[in-house]
């Protein structure tokens, strides 16, 4: 077992950001998705011993979070979600001082390997005020592979980035998976756990609400997702087959087992109730109705990190 | 050890880097050496330059280490701190570090500062004095990086920071007995300065330049040292769990 939590709880005063969390993840790639504060970070800063556990039990490759942290930390990676590398240093100093600090053996050989696997080789003697956030990214992770860790954490790796630039990153993260690395990634883009992840489980307000493969998530609330852009007041409907999943400003999404034959129903329905039915859409379930499912729409919570965004406008440059 | 002398040499590579940085840093001091020492008109001494040169050398070193704290401050507000903590190596390594690179920086400074402090025409007359002054800031540097790594952890954002930093700083300075001997302050001032831990270093330093050796007020610099060092590895632990 890779990483294995029992009740696991943190409170930050009054405020439980993870409750009573139960995980066991073996040598896979496992999504922790979630809307920003419902408690994603809080469970990888436990996970890789930079806070401690209120309550409940965490353990990863059989080492105890809070009482063998050391050994925890030497078989992991964590690269936050700042994007933290030394600008002024080239990518090679970067990954250098990490093959240091995690006392790898033969490091200029290792480092020149981890950075040709991220296809950093080339600008490795550049300085990396020069590197673009998407190379920064892939640097973060030579430097998290650089000691060969048995379980990598990334919180939010593809957060700021552009669509070519995730796509990279996602392939890189997926070659890792298949060199036998157990990946443990937060992130609120369904659609890419949706593709790269093995697992996944959905937090929200610090809990876990439903665990499985995507497949399986996806196919439990049915087999099509019809949603319906309206206009007006809906009142809620009870039609045989049809089940309401949950409404996002006009449109209205329901699940059917065949689409295309609850289509006219709703059609009717909606439009005896008053409503303005401005288009109708049958697809298959993507995570976000999942999501949508179990957690609702919902508010943004917990307070803005205005020092977070600021130093990511910075980074904009 | 080792890692101490990694986390030593990212920052020491990253401010070398920074050449206008590097040339900013030395201004001040420079200036108050010149203006203050050569053109201010009030003289508390007859060789105004040769008293006031100790006391820009120590604060040289304050004011180095006191912004020292900034690069903590930044590494922590950047994500760095927490990427180095997820590390095996020891992570008071990563303390340690800081406040070393703070300290040679600052001494690095107080060179140049020397040098033109010799260039202007101050005499030193005994060749211990050079290396006992090197003793001596260093362990004042230690102690007020010490002091700004701590402040550094327990604040949240740089603007913070750099408020206590200037609160702290000046006053500092200027109830020390860097620009003026202790006969020619008034009673209140006299009080302070003397129990100001910056005038420990400055009259230390002084009595080197003029020959002698102060063995009080070094030692009750390393006994400082020690105690701040003690309460900072303290909270560098409590805020890193």
């Amino acid at each position: 077992m890779s990483v294995k939590t029992y009740e696991l709880t943190k409170y930050f005063n009054k405020l439980c950001a993870v409750d009573h969390i139960n995980l066991e993840i073996g040598n896979e790639s496992f999504g922790l998705l979630g809307p920003n504060g419902a408690g994603k970070t809080t469970t990888v800063l436990i996970l890789t011993t930079l806070l401690k556990p209120g309550t409940g039990d965490a353990y990863v490759c059989g080492y105890d979070v809070v009482k063998e942290a050391k050994k925890v930390r030497n078989v992991i990676s964590y690269v936050p979600q700042d994007m933290a590398v030394d600008i002024k240093l080239t990518g090679r100093e970067n990954v250098l001082l990490f093959a240091k600090l995690y006392g790898v053996a033969d490091r200029k050989k290792k480092v020149d390997e981890v950075l040709e696997l991220m296809g950093l080789s080339e600008r490795a003697d550049d300085r990396v005020n020069s590197y673009s956030g998407g190379m920064r990214r892939r640097l973060e992770l030579a430097q998290a592979l650089v000691h060969e860790p048995q379980v990598l954490f990334l919180d939010e790796p593809t957060l700021g980035l552009d669509v070519s630039a995730r796509r990279k990153m996602w392939e890189h993260i997926s070659s890792l998976k298949k060199k036998g690395v157990t990946i443990f990634i937060t992130t609120h883009y369904m659609d890419e756990a949706d593709k790269f992840c093995d697992r996944v489980a959905i937090i929200d307000r610090g809990k876990i609400v439903a665990m499985d493969s995507p497949a399986k998530l996806k196919n439990s609330i049915g087999k099509d997702v019809i949603t319906a852009s309206v206009s007006g007041e809906f009142k809620g409907l009870n039609i045989e087959g049809i089940t309401f999943l949950g409404r996002e400003i006009d449109n209205i999404k329901f699940t059917a087992e065949s689409g295309s034959e609850a289509l006219p129903l709703l059609s009717e329905a909606l439009s005896r109730q008053g409503l303005k039915v401005h288009s109708l859409s049958v697809r298959e379930p993507s995570l976000d109705d999942v999501f949508l499912q179990k957690v609702g729409t919902q508010e943004e919570q917990g307070s803005f990190d205005d020092y977070k965004f600021r130093t990511l406008l910075r980074r904009r440059k | 050890m080792k890692g101490v002398q990694y986390y030593f040499e990212r920052d020491l590579k990253r401010w070398i880097r920074s050449k206008r940085a590097v040339f900013a840093s030395l201004v001040m001091p420079a200036a108050w050496l010149i203006f203050v020492g050569l053109a201010l008109p009030i003289r508390f001494t007859n060789n105004y330059l040769d008293f006031i040169t100790p006391g820009i050398l120590v604060m040289t070193m304050l004011f180095a280490s006191m912004q020292g704290g900034t690069l903590l401050i930044f590494d922590k507000i950047l994500g760095f701190l927490n990427k180095f903590l997820a590390l095996p190596v020891p992570r008071e390594s990563i303390l340690f570090g800081k406040i070393l690179f703070i300290t040679f920086r600052g001494l690095l400074q107080s060179t140049v500062i020397l040098g033109m402090a010799v260039l202007l025409g101050v005499k030193i007359n005994y060749f211990a004095t050079i290396p006992l002054t090197y003793l001596v800031l260093f362990i004042f540097g230690i102690l007020f990086s010490a002091i700004a790594t701590t402040i550094a952890l327990l604040v949240d954002d740089y603007e913070t920071y750099a408020a206590i930093n200037s609160m702290a700083s000046m006053p500092l300075f200027f109830t020390s007995s860097a620009l003026m001997p202790y006969e020619v302050m008034p009673h209140w001032l006299r009080i302070i300065a003397s129990l100001n831990p910056v005038s420990y270093a400055i009259d230390t330093v002084r009595t080197l330049f003029s020959g002698t050796f102060l063995l009080n007020g070094i030692t009750v610099l390393i006994a400082m040292s020690l105690v701040v060092l003690m309460i900072s590895v303290y909270v560098f632990r409590r805020a890193t769990v």
